[in-house]
């Protein structure tokens, strides 16, 4: 699952899938274009235990349901009234979240909860979360309660490919169809609710133009090509790996009134991290020039040690890309992803469609 | 467009509705016959099935009959202290005469002597390397069973065993055949032929296999070069009875170059014998771009047929690839070779309406 697991392609599948994704435009093993994804298929609403909940799958069986619950927690560090109450208008402003209000956990089949890739992946999509701070906000009943939302991500299948995107839509999907029961009681006292489902509002109101929760895409470059939602075997020869986190902006009437009516949305980066492609560690290729056992004559010139020494690029011979993604490369991948009407865009108009309930 | 998410179909419509239609009294008998069934719950395909339906599925552990006049076949067993046959696999019940077995949905590849199969290295030890070739164990492929390099069938020296990583590396792919079965169902492989032995200048796609549903199945003919469209050459095509496929540009058989370096040595007899100078090449040779999207082609065309359920075999892979390369020239757009979703869909009903 880990995108530096050690990946099990032989040097000239290897060579032929760099080869092929390094022309322009490139050939994907899946004939995709660049920046399509794989067909999904998606539902909310699945889980009847829980606040909100999605299920995502591909058509090769790859499978995630992520299930939201929330929980009235106690807000620690409220000592007592030891102030009066400032009116309305105060408490707007103290409206503040805190992070340890979402727990996120995912988990992957085959791979225990500790494990650092699992984490890696926890961490990323809860950094994208957090990162604006709004969400926390939401969660906030009054000065002295706030909900707790547990967000569990599971894979049900065995990870055929890097699972990050395919989790993050998962999740998008499930905090939108998350509802939070309507509260009835008012300023600080114990919070009380309406137990009608019915008319639980949604944590991410519907219709208006608030902010969404965050998308992370998976962007990996060959030489320049740009691909999106790569596989498993693309990423085995990526020179870089990109996981991009995007939210949309706000569109306050002071951020719109410049740009008038621009097609597609303004969007936020929230994050970028760097993903260790496991091209870096996967066996060079042997040119057929210093091969042992290649050729006619091969038991004559037998070389007594094993052990191959990597020589110069030779056409049709794989070899690790070494040394640092370029600077502009990188930027590149992220302009690509934030591009106005560009495949993010795209992304979250699809997700827009998927029908909540 | 670059992403479609669709909502998911009904579970099996044809299937629900013809059990609907048979006799609806018994939907409502089995949703108060004792089954737990939580409020709001989704119906499952399962809490339809009913104990004289032809079609069923049955989970591991599930009774299947607790009458005593059915034998128990594959994939049941008898539970120790009563004597109802319980299924032990996923899979739908087949009856033969007395006899109930329940075919696996999903099987892991089971290795039978004389099967063409791809497998993948995953260990290499001192006289031996240990192949994934689907199955529930590692294949085996010993250093004697390979053709060593040297053109003549030579004995193998230490010096054969001490280099064995430059014949097969962990990670090589191979084509091979099941020479031995073990008492517990492991295989050994051998290479022994000029048409078994290291893969390159291709794409590798894994399918499930001979065991269940659909997926490679054995044929009159595992391995076949067929000629591409749009002028990109013959294209082989291995695909492994395991349901490991390889795809690759055709390049002419070592059996040229060796009658033009040999002849006055290699008769038919011994050619077999002779080994094929670039059978442990990890080197690939110039692809063109035509090439390579017929490659692509054809694995999309491999992809789509296990999707939709079909059979994949030399007739099927042929005629959705001509279906594919139609397909491709009456739409218009760049992304003509891609074959996923909706137009693996079109390809599948294509290839079954015939």
């Amino acid at each position: 699952m880990a995108p530096n697991q050690h990946v099990l392609l032989s040097p000239a599948e290897l060579a032929y899938l760099h080869e092929a994704l390094s022309l322009t435009p490139p050939i994907r093993p899946d004939g995709r274009a660049p920046t399509q994804f794989r067909p999904l298929v998606a539902e909310t609403e699945i889980l009847p235990g829980t606040n909100g909940s999605a299920r995502i799958c591909f058509a090769d069986g790859t499978e995630a349901i992520v299930g939201v619950k929330a929980e009235v927690e106690r807000t620690r560090g409220y000592h007592g009234d030891d102030e009066e109450e400032g009116g309305e208008e105060k408490r707007e402003q103290e409206r503040e979240g805190q992070d340890e209000w979402v727990e996120l956990t995912v988990e992957i089949p085959g791979y225990r909860e500790d494990d650092a890739s699992t984490a890696f992946l926890a961490a990323m999509l809860s950094e994208a979360l957090l990162a604006d701070g709004g969400f926390a906000k939401k969660l906030w009943i009054n000065r002295r309660f706030h909900w707790k939302l547990f967000l569990d991500i599971i894979l049900i299948s065995p990870p055929l490919s890097y699972p990050l995107p395919l989790l993050s839509l998962t999740t998008h999907l499930a905090l939108l169809s998350t509802r939070l029961p309507r509260l009835k009681s008012e300023g600080d006292e114990d919070p009380f609710f309406d137990d009608d489902w019915a008319a639980a509002p949604y944590l991410y109101p519907q219709g208006t133009a608030t902010t969404r929760p965050p998308i992370t895409l998976l962007v990996m470059a060959v030489g320049r090509n740009i691909i999106f939602d790569p596989t498993k075997e693309e990423l085995a020869v990526a020179d870089v790996v990109l996981a991009v986190s995007v939210g949309e902006a706000a569109t306050d009437a002071s951020s719109t009134k410049g740009k008038g009516k621009a097609p597609g949305r303004s969007l936020r980066l929230l994050s970028v991290r760097t993903v260790d492609p496991p091209s870096r560690v996967t066996p060079p290729g042997v040119p057929n020039a210093t091969n042992s056992a290649y050729g006619i004559a091969a038991s004559a010139q037998k070389q007594p040690e094993a052990r191959t020494v990597e020589a110069q690029a030779v056409e049709g011979v794989w070899r690790a890309p070494r040394g640092g993604a370029k600077p502009a490369v990188m930027a590149a991948l992220v302009q690509k992803v934030l591009e106005r009407g560009g495949v993010a865009d795209e992304v979250l108009d699809a997700l827009d469609a998927v029908e909540l309930g | 467009m670059p992403i479609t998410i669709t909502a998911p179909k009904a579970v099996r419509p044809s299937y629900a509705a013809a059990d609907n239609a048979s006799d609806d009294s018994d939907s409502d008998a089995s949703s108060d016959n004792g089954a737990a069934d939580l409020e709001g719950d989704i119906p499952m395909a399962s809490s339809r099935r009913k104990e004289d339906k032809s079609y069923s599925i049955v989970t591991p552990g599930e009774v299947i009959t607790d009458d005593p006049q059915w034998m128990r076949g594959h994939g049941t067993f008898v539970s120790p202290s009563t004597s109802a046959i319980v299924s032990s696999v996923a899979g739908t019940i087949t009856r033969t005469n007395k006899l109930l077995s329940v075919r696996p949905l999903r099987a892991r590849y089971t290795p039978e002597v004389g099967d063409l199969v791809v497998g993948r290295i995953v260990e290499v030890q001192a006289k031996r390397w240990r192949v994934d070739v689907g199955a529930s164990q590692l294949a085996s492929l010993p250093l004697s069973a390979i053709n060593l390099p040297g053109g003549i069938l030579r004995k193998r020296t230490e010096t054969d065993e001490l280099q064995i990583r430059t014949f097969f590396a962990e990670g090589d792919l191979l084509v091979a055949e099941v020479q031995q079965l073990f008492s517990d169902g492991g295989a050994v492989l051998h290479t022994r032929s000029l048409k078994y032995g290291k893969l390159r200048n291709g794409v590798f796609v894994a399918v499930s296999g001979m065991g269940g549903g659909s997926g490679v199945v054995r044929s009159r003919r595992q391995v076949w070069t067929m000629e591409a469209a749009n002028g990109a050459g013959p294209l082989d095509i291995v695909l492994g009875v395991n349901g490991f496929v390889w795809i690759s540009k055709h390049v002419e058989t070592p059996e040229a170059l060796i009658a033009e370096t040999k002849s006055a040595t290699t008769g038919i007899t011994n050619l077999e014998e002779s080994v094929s100078t670039t059978m442990y090449s990890s080197q690939n040779d110039r692809i063109g771009v035509e090439t390579m999207r017929e490659i692509s082609r054809i694995r999309g065309v491999v992809t789509a047929l296990v999707e939709n359920g079909l059979r994949v075999d030399e007739d099927m892979l042929v005629r959705g690839y001509h279906e594919a390369v139609e397909m491709a020239m009456l739409g218009e757009g760049p992304d003509d070779i891609y074959l996923g979703g909706e137009r693996g869909e079109q390809l599948a009903a294509a290839l079954t309406g015939v």
